[in-house]
Order: C-alpha cells, then sequence, then structure tokens
C-alpha cells in the first residue's frame, strides 16, 4: 500500500498535503491498492465515504464531475431531489472543467449537496453528494479557482462501479436492492426475474444460504438485517402457489457448441443455466439418480423439501438441458471421452469423500461407524443408515454435523450426541441451526475429543474422548483446545458419524493433461475465469474451493459459463472490469458495521412462523413457513435501498 | 399504543402508524406532494421530511413508523431548505403553461410553489428530451409537466392491480412509460390521483377552468353498481366527471365508461321526448300520449294472446332496486315470468 496524499474516508481527515513525505500521517479507515489492473495504478477514489487521494496529480473538481456524472447515471429517478439535483450538480461541475465557471456555483453545489445528502430517499442520494462535500470543504481553493474562469480542467482516466453492501457480499452478486424493491412494490414476478439473472435456484438459496449478505446488510447498524434469504425463498414460493411458468430470457450467442459437465450440483446446474440460456447444448453427467449434488443428499428434506431442488432443476431441463443419471464420469465414461467429444468441459463433482478423524478404530470397519456423507446421503435417499442403532454420536462443530444430529431424531434414534473440540462460540455451524438444534434436544459435548472407537464383535458400542481446554490462539485466531491429561471418559452409543470435514476424489484426472491440484486435493484455476491450465476444461464449486457453500458454487459455475461462452466463441478470456472491482472492494470495504447511520431505527425483521421442536424433530416435513405477501412486502419495506457507486482515478503504470 | 410528541404536542397513536398520519391526528400540517390517502406512501417528492430529536438524518414522514418517545420537529430551517429546494428542483424546466394547463388551479404543484413563495430558481439543467410515451385516445400525457411523483404507476399497479406504467431509464432522462399497452384499460385512475396537470382528459380539454365548473355529486349511471361521482357543469354542459378520493363505494375509483362517457349528455343526437312511429315514420310524442299508447297495447296484446305473450329484459345500468321493481311489474302487473336481464346473454 503507497503513501497516501489525503484522505477524508469515514470521517477521518488525514491531511498530508503540506508535509514531507516523510511526515505524514497514515489513514486508518482505508486503505488503498496500489493497482486496479495489472498495468493501471489507482491514483484516487471517491466513493461512499469520502475521498481518497494519492498524488495532487488527480484534478480535485474533475474526479467530483465524473463521480457525480456516474451518481445521476445511477439514480433511479424515484425521488426528486437525486433525480434532478444530482444532474444540477453534475452539469455544473462539468461547466466549472470546460473553464466555464462561475462564482455562484461554488453556493449552489454546496447547497444542493447538503439538501440531496439529507433528505434523498436511498443511498444513491444520500451517499453521493457526500464526498463532493468533503472536496468542497478541503480543497476550496481548487473549485475557486474552477468557478473564477480558470482553465479547462483536461478529463483524467476513471472507472467507476455501482455496488451495495449486501449485493458486494453475495457470491454471485444478486442485485438484492432491486429484488427486495421489487417485493415491496408487490412486483414479484420481475423479483424473481432480477434474481434468475444470475441465479436459477431461488427456491433452493432461499431456503438453505448461509447468506454472507445478510451479515453485511446496513440495516443491522439500525436494528436488524432485512430477511433478504426467505424473500427470496417467498418469491418463489409465490410463483409456484399461483402456478405461474417461469420465464428466462434466451439469448443464442454468435456461436455455439457443445459443453460436456461433470456433477448436477448447484455448480453443474447453473452453469448448464447460464449456458443454455446462450444457446449451447450442454449434457450433465451425474453419479447419483438425482440432481442436486449434496443440496439433495447432504441437506435434509426438513431444510429443502426435495420437490423444491428438483422442480427448479426441470426448469433448467427444460431449457434444452440433458442430464444423464447414474453415470459416474472416470468409470462408466472417461473424462478425456467428454474432452474429446466436446468444444469444453465443467468439472463440477463436488468433495464427497469423508475426512479423516485419525482416530483409533475408524478403518477397522466396525458396523455402526458412518461417514457423515454417508449418513446423510442414506437418509436423504430414504433409508435408515443402521436401524439396529440407537444411539448416535456425531463428531464435528459445521453445518454438516448439524444436519447429522438433527437428521437422527427423523430417522427414529432419539438418543443424539454431538462432540466438538472448543465451544459453542466456535462453532462454525450457523447460529440459527445450533438453536434449533437445542431446541430438539441434541447433547452437546463441548471441548471433547474423540479418541477412539470402541467395538465388540465388530460392532460399535462407544466413543472414548478426552476433555479439552483452550489454549494459546492458533493461526486462524482462534484458541487451540488442548487434552486434559486423564480426563478420558467413554460415551456408550451404537453409532459414530465422523463429520468433521470433505475431501475430493481425483480419481477421474487420470491421464488428462494440463488439469492440476493442490495439497488440500482442490483443482487449480484462474480465479476471474475458472478455467484450468487446461483450456477446454473448467472447474468451479466445492472441488475447487474446498467444501464451502452453495452460493459459492452456483458463483463459480455462472463464472465458468461466462467464460465457456467466451472461449467457444474465440473471444479472450480476461478478466472483466466488473472482477478488478471484486478485487478492489475486498480491500475498501463497502460495508463498514461502524457506520453511523443516523436514522431512526426499531423496526424488527419479520420472523418466519416454525413448526415446533417436539413435532418436527420427528418428520422430515419442512420446518419454517414462509412469508404471506403482506409480511413480504412489509419486510421488503425495511430495505435502505444501500447502492453506492465508487469511482477510481487510473493512470497506465510507468515502470 | 405509542406516546410521542409532534413541536412539543404530546400525540398517542397506535404501534404501526407514520409519522405523517400522527401528524394529521394531532391537527399538525406536514406539506406532502407525493402522498396520497389511497396509495402506500410513495416517498419520491421528499416534502415531508421531518426532524427527530436525537436522529441525525432528517426523515420522510410518509414512511416513517413512530418509536416511542420521539421527539418530532415539523419544520426547521433545514427542513425548510430541503423542501425549497425540493421544489425548486422540480420546477427547473417545468413549463411555464399553467394559463394553458387544465389542472391550473387545483394543481397540488401550483399550490406548494405559493405557498413556499418560490420567486426564483438558480438551478439549471438542459431540458431532458422526454417524448410522450404514454397515452391513450382519452388520456394525454405531458411529459414536461410530469413531476415524477409516481402516484400515476402506484395506483395502477396498488388500485387497479394492473401495472401497466412504470417508471424507466436513468436518473434526469426517466421517464414514465407504458410497460405493457395491452393492459391499460383507460380507466383514468392514473389521471385521477396525477396531482399535477401531466394527465389530462382528451375530452375536456380547454373545456373549462376548474373554478368556473360547478361540481354536482351524483350516481354513475353505467351499471348498479352505484359508483359516486361528480359531474363537472359549466353554463348547464358536463364537461368532465371528478370524483373525491375514498368517497362512495367506489372510494374515488371509476371505470372508462364512468370517468369518460359522459358526452352523450349534451349530444345533439340524443332524444328529449318519447317518439311514436305514425305512417312508417317517427313522430315527436308527450310522455303522456307514449305511455297511454304502451298501457293500451299491452293490456290487449295481454287479452288476446295471455300474459306469457309479453317478455321483459332489464338493464345492467338500473339499480338494484329498479331490477326489482321491474320484475315485480312483470310478475304483477302484466302476469308473467318472462323476464331476464341483459347482463345474462
Ligand atoms: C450436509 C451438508 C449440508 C450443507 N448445508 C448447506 C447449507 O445449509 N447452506 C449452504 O450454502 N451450503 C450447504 N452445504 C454445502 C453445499 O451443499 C455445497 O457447497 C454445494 O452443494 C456444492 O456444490 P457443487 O456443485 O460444487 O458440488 P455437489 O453439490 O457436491 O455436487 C456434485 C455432484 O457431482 C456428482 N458427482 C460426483 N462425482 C461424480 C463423477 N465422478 N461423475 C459424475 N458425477 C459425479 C455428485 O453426485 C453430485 O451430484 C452443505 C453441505 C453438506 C454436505
Ligand atoms: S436512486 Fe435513490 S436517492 Fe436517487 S432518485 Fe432513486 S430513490 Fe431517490
Ligand atoms: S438494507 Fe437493503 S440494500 Fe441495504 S444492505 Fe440491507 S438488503 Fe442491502
Ligand atoms: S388508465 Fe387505468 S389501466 Fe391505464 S395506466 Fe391509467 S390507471 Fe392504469
Ligand atoms: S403523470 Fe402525474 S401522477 Fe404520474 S408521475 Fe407524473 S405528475 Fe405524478
Amino acid at each position: 500500500m503507497a503513501e497516501i496524499l489525503f484522505s477524508s474516508w469515514g470521517g477521518e481527515v488525514v491531511d498530508n498535503r503540506s508535509k514531507e513525505p516523510q511526515e505524514y500521517e497514515t489513514a486508518s479507515k482505508v486503505s488503498l491498492p496500489e493497482y486496479f489492473q495489472q498495468n493501471e495504478e489507482i491514483k484516487a477514489l471517491i466513493g461512499w465515504y469520502g475521498i481518497v487521494l494519492r498524488t495532487s496529480e488527480v484534478n480535485i473538481v474533475d474526479l467530483c464531475r465524473t463521480y457525480m456524472e456516474a451518481i445521476q447515471e445511477k439514480s433511479c429517478g424515484k425521488c426528486f431531489l437525486c433525480r434532478i439535483g444530482t444532474k444540477v450538480i453534475a452539469d455544473t461541475l462539468g461547466r466549472m472543467c470546460r473553464g466555464k465557471g462561475r462564482q455562484a456555483d461554488l453556493e449552489i453545489l454546496a447547497r444542493l449537496a447538503e439538501s440531496i445528502s439529507e433528505s434523498s430517499k436511498c443511498n444513491i442520494g444520500q451517499s453521493g453528494p457526500l464526498p463532493l462535500r468533503h472536496a468542497l470543504e478541503y480543497f476550496a481553493d481548487d473549485f475557486a479557482l474552477a468557478a473564477n474562469g480558470g482553465a479547462a480542467i483536461p478529463a483524467g482516466t476513471y472507472r467507476s462501479k455501482l455496488t451495495a453492501p449486501c449485493m458486494d457480499a453475495c457470491p454471485i452478486h444478486l442485485d438484492i436492492p432491486t429484488y427486495v424493491e421489487c417485493i415491496k412494490e408487490g412486483k414479484f414476478q420481475e423479483s424473481l426475474d432480477v434474481i434468475r439473472e444470475r441465479l436459477p435456484l431461488p427456491g433452493v438459496v432461499g431456503r438453505v444460504c448461509v447468506r454472507p449478505c445478510e451479515e453485511h446488510c446496513r440495516r443491522t447498524n439500525l436494528d436488524e438485517p432485512i430477511s433478504i434469504k426467505f424473500l427470496k425463498r417467498f418469491v418463489s414460493d409465490y410463483e409456484l402457489e399461483k402456478n405461474k411458468e417461469p420465464h428466462y430470457l434466451v439469448e443464442a450467442a454468435e456461436k455455439t457448441g457443445s459443453v460436456a459437465i461433470v456433477g448436477a450440483g448447484p455448480a453443474g446446474v447453473t452453469c448448464a443455466y447460464h449456458l443454455a440460456r446462450k444457446g449451447h447444448q450442454v449434457t450433465i453427467y451425474e453419479k447419483l439418480g438425482e440432481p442436486g449434488g449434496m443440496s439433495a443428499v447432504g441437506i435434509p428434506d426438513y431444510r429443502l423439501p426435495r420437490q423444491i431442488l428438483r422442480g427448479e432443476v426441470e426448469q433448467v431441463q427444460k431449457l434444452g438441458v440433458t442430464i444423464h443419471y447414474d453415470t459416474q464420469v472416470g468409470k462408466d465414461i472417461k473424462l478425456s471421452q467428454l474432452e474429446a467429444d466436446n468444444d469444453a468441459v465443467f468439472i463440477a463433482h463436488g468433495a464427497h469423500l469423508s475426512s479423516a478423524m485419525r482416530v483409533e478404530g475408524e478403518n477397522d470397519g466396525y458396523k455402526g461407524f458412518i461417514t457423515g456423507v454417508q449418513y446423510l446421503l442414506d437418509i436423504n435417499l430414504g433409508k435408515d443408515p443402521y436401524p439396529e442403532g440407537k444411539k448416535v454420536v456425531v463428531v464435528g462443530g459445521g453445518n454438516v454435523a448439524i444436519d447429522c444430529v438433527r437428521c437422527s431424531f427423523r430417522v427414529n434414534k432419539p438418543d443424539v450426541n454431538l462432540v466438538y473440540r472448543r465451544t459453542r462460540n466456535e462453532m462454525p455451524a450457523d447460529e440459527v441451526e445450533i438453536h434449533d438444534a437445542e431446541e430438539e434436544k441434541v447433547v452437546f459435548h463441548y471441548l471433547t475429543q474423540p479418541i477412539k472407537v470402541i467395538a465388540e464383535n465388530g460392532k460399535v458400542v462407544g466413543l472414548q474422548c478426552i476433555k479439552m481446554e483452550l489454549g494459546e490462539p492458533d493461526e486462524s485466531g482462534r484458541r487451540r483446545p488442548v487434552p486434559v491429561e486423564g480426563s478420558e471418559f467413554i460415551i456408550d452409543c451404537d453409532i459414530v458419524v465422523p463429520a468433521i470435514g470433505q475431501t475430493i476424489d481425483l480419481s477421474m484426472l487420470e491421464g488428462i493433461d494440463k488439469v492440476e491440484t493442490t495439497r488440500w486435493n482442490t483443482i487449480v484455476v484462474n480465479e476471474f475465469t475458472k478455467q484450468t491450465e487446461n483450456p477446454k476444461i473448467f472447474c468451479a464449486g466445492d472441488c475447487q474451493t474446498s467444501p464451502g457453500a452453495l452460493i459459492t458454487a452456483c458463483a463459480g459455475g455462472r463464472t465458468a459459463a461466462i467464460n465457456i461462452d467466451k472461449l467457444i466463441n474465440g473471444l479472450n478470456l480476461e478478466a472483466a472490469e466488473d472482477d478488478y472491482f471484486d478485487k478492489l472492494f475486498d480491500v475498501v470495504k463497502v460495508y463498514d458495521p461502524a457506520e453511523d447511520i443516523g436514522f431512526l431505527g426499531g423496526r424488527a425483521r419479520y420472523q418466519l412462523e416454525m413448526l415446533p421442536p417436539d413435532t418436527r424433530k420427528w418428520t422430515f416435513d419442512e420446518v419454517e413457513k414462509g412469508f404471506s405477501p403482506q409480511e413480504a412486502m412489509a419486510e421488503a419495506d425495511r430495505c435502505l435501498r444501500c447502492y453506492r457507486v465508487a469511482t477510481i482515478a487510473v493512470t497506465e503504470a510507468t515502470s | 399504543m405509542v406516546t410521542l410528541t409532534i413541536d412539543g404536542k404530546e400525540v398517542k397513536v397506535p404501534q404501526g402508524t407514520t409519522i405523517l398520519a400522527a401528524a394529521r391526528t394531532a391537527g399538525i400540517r406536514i406539506p406532502t406532494l407525493c402522498y396520497h390517502g389511497r396509495l402506500d406512501p410513495i416517498g419520491s417528492c421528499r416534502m415531508c421530511v421531518v426532524e427527530i430529536e436525537g436522529i441525525a438524518h432528517p426523515m420522510a414522514a410518509c414512511t416513517t413508523p413512530v418509536e416511542e418517545g420521539i421527539a418530532v420537529i415539523s419544520n426547521s430551517d433545514r427542513i425548510q431548505r430541503i423542501r425549497e429546494d425540493s421544489l425548486k428542483l422540480i420546477l427547473v424546466n417545468h413549463p411555464l403553461d399553467c394559463p394553458i394547463c387544465d389542472k391550473g388551479g387545483e394543481c397540488l404543484l401550483q399550490d406548494l410553489v405559493y405557498e413556499f413563495g418560490i420567486d426564483k430558481v438558480e438551478y439549471q439543467a438542459p431540458k431532458p428530451a422526454r417524448e410522450s410515451l404514454y397515452a391513450t385516445p382519452l388520456i394525454r400525457y405531458w411529459p414536461d409537466r410530469c413531476v415524477m411523483c409516481l402516484r400515476c404507476v402506484t395506483a395502477c399497479r396498488e388500485i387497479k392491480g394492473i401495472g401497466a406504467i412504470e417508471i424507466k431509464g436513468e436518473g434526469y432522462g426517466s421517464q414514465v412509460v407504458v410497460i405493457d399497452a395491452e393492459k391499460c384499460q383507460s380507466c383514468g385512475e392514473c389521471l385521477s390521483v396525477c396531482p399535477t396537470g401531466a394527465l389530462t382528459e382528451n375530452l375536456s380539454r380547454f373545456k373549462g377552468r376548474p373554478w368556473l365548473v360547478e361540481r354536482v355529486p351524483t350516481t354513475c349511471t353505467y351499471c348498479g353498481c352505484g359508483c359516486q361521482l361528480e359531474l363537472n357543469v359549466q353554463n348547464n354542459r358536463v364537461i368532465g366527471v371528478t370524483t373525491q378520493e375514498g368517497k362512495g363505494v367506489n372510494l374515488g375509483s371509476l371505470c372508462v365508461k364512468g370517468r369518460f362517457g359522459y358526452e352523450f349528455i349534451g349530444s345533439d343526437e340524443r332524444l328529449t321526448t318519447p317518439l311514436i312511429k305514425k305512417d312508417g315514420e317517427f313522430k315527436e310524442a308527450s310522455w303522456e300520449e307514449a305511455l297511454t299508447l304502451v298501457a293500451e297495447r299491452f293490456g290487449a296484446i295481454k287479452e288476446e294472446f295471455g300474459p306469457d305473450a309479453i317478455g321483459g329484459l332489464s338493464s345492467a345500468r338500473c339499480t338494484n332496486e329498479e331490477n326489482y321493481l321491474f320484475q315485480k311489474f312483470m310478475r304483477g302487473v302484466i302476469g308473467t315470468n318472462n323476464v331476464d336481464h341483459c347482463a345474462r346473454l
């Protein structure tokens, strides 16, 4: 990070303009990467929290002009001050840059900027003129010059981007403010259209998404986040309930080709969807007899009813996608064959092998020792994994472990335990899931580590564990658990389910050129294009990222589809400007949990009705009921529409 | 109930009430432009912003629900500046055609500009090239007069459940457009909620100023619903139909016929006396003559062929009561069950 000459970001003013470089103060609220694209240096940033200048080469008036033009372009027109006021500002700045400024302009800019930011309906208008106000205050001389017939200012090179905290946090960048606004206005079908521009699985994601967007929802700073996930579920349910046929935008690319996809999980299906909408012939090869991957055979039905998933995949098939079920690539058909027969291959076969616990007895083939993935697979295919077993111990602290314990009740195993080596605070599983499991009366053994699977006559009879205590923090920042000597004890049980993670089966890659893998068994791709070193082979989802979230898999599938389409059309596979902005926003945060919004809050989010714990824990019926249209519209009305624009000044790198 | 103060006055209102509604119950006026009693708050005009003690940002009174204990300040220098700026910005390029605008005299924009005494606008922007993309044979859209309050768009969607119009475009160039012309029924709901002269009725254009017409409340005669409306009468001629927000069973809504189908009233072709055919030609007659003739002929036909030789058809334009009387007449006086209604045909 290079030094900063001036910053007003987040209300912290750092002004080094009259200082020697060695005396420079640093800005604590923002850091600015040196480069945007490889050959472009970032010279300045103007956006929602202020201005950051790296050099005095950037003309502040021209920077403000470009930014306000971008704001005006993104103004939706739905409130007076932003719609017209930002136009007046942009035009006035434009005139000043042409050397035609007037003294009166300064007052007009100051007054309008204040009124617009104080009273606009959404954050475009509220945050838009804010940095202009900083500029007028701290760069008064530059503005005075431009207002008094200064020379015309040569236009610099800039890049602008619209974003929002929730939208930036969403891996597939759903246009959340717009889809929520459509719901608020009762335009449910339009809302779905906005979601489907990127995501073919609104009903699935609307139920089980890990919702990074809600963690970055700006409304949290006032009261509680918007129920972004359940609003998505609502529009999808509404369409189903009203028996409406979804409509999709299909726009064939100039050249179309044939693409093979390995795995009908979220990544595979999303990739197929985007390719089919571009007119490509897509065939998916799926090992199981059922689509959805882990969302079908991992996630249990009480969280995600199977017909929702099947219905959404069927819609993708209606777009012309073929799925060959019960076909395992590597065994029933070779990957090299797919590579030879198609223009491109997309690998998205997930991570389906269970990680080892490294405890005694786990490889001895005892009856009753069942890996988490297998346990859930059986249950999801309608089987009881081990009818004889009634007392279950699940090992792990993630969502998979929680699914295993909650499912156990539902296959009539009343005694359910979870063993985790740290405390509840460190548990990576979703807070809501942990809470629901507690309500269903799972017995949690925290600070407990398994050391040995105990068996008699080849059958599990217990799990020997040791108590742990938290020691020094490790590299992940979490305190490392260390065993308490002499604290060994045995939990009696007849089923042990390790659910501490999954790894990736790479056997199908045998004989394939130039597809590299990492020491974590993930497949190596270009981060922007999802292309492997082998130009015809793309990869995303759990097998590329290691086990993660559904929406991340979908996002990867979409990126791969965009680039496969480019490949077939003979276009360059390069990162797009949006990709570089994504990188920039990893550093310049779109959401600040400490931002003081200064609004009247106190409007709690609408909660879904749930089946009571002692009824639901024995059945696979969906636990949560959806929103009614009135509830959905009222919840959507809480959204602050936090769109915001960032503009950066760039110059070609000199070195 | 939630207790708050507005300008120091204590107000108690149910949870979920907006600040605007709370102020109105307390008799405190907060200016509005886009707010309309029959629509969900739109929040486009920002005229109703108020300050709340301890809250940094002004809040729109129409969209903000009250909170226990808040102290609302309905006006201040800051609020006054924002409201003035909102109006001034609307006036940038607003045409000065009040003299020929059908809304002149009852235009909310005129009223507010007058109230705030805005006599000059220092803001400038080039005039956007807006086309009139939204019109029916009965409704005219004047894009330059449109303030984009979105009442029309909201009414078409919320009251009519149609959604034929939408706002499209970016920034200053955005405008109201028809998104689905097929769906528009030309009902004029949009027109009736428009606070300015941006939507006017084609038939009544240039026929009379609002302050010169007499508004005669009456019931629509087109069907049995009984919608309440006001005939706008000038020099004994009906030159338009208006409604009052929330009034009557129709709450101020009308269909295309009720709102626009009034020209027949003053039509030259309209019959003003009964006609009786004599020697193959219709001749004007008095009601006395006509009714006597009908009664005689019905009597004779009934005598000769029996009551079932007569049948009666009544009209959907009659009220329930009239339809009841009609079947009573057919059954009780004529003596037949041959009675039917046009709505069944
Ligand atoms: C129990 C559990 C619960 C979860 N809960 C959530 C949650 O609540 N929210 C969330 O966001 N994420 C959750 N996840 C994670 C999420 O399900 C995955 O990240 C996501 O499904 C990954 O998608 P994918 O397409 O990469 O792989 P997968 O979903 O694993 O799909 C891969 C597909 O490829 C098939 N396949 C494998 N090998 C071959 C082969 N050789 N030939 C042909 N086909 C093959 C598989 O059968 C499978 O259908 C959960 C995961 C698990 C295991
Ligand atoms: S973008 Fe926001 S502030 Fe701007 S016109 Fe639309 S609602 Fe108003
Ligand atoms: S309030 Fe709305 S726009 Fe703002 S972050 Fe939350 S969901 Fe996104
Ligand atoms: S005339 Fe009626 S249907 Fe047509 S746009 Fe106006 S409100 Fe909608
Ligand atoms: S036409 Fe009338 S009601 Fe519609 S947005 Fe314009 S001014 Fe408002």
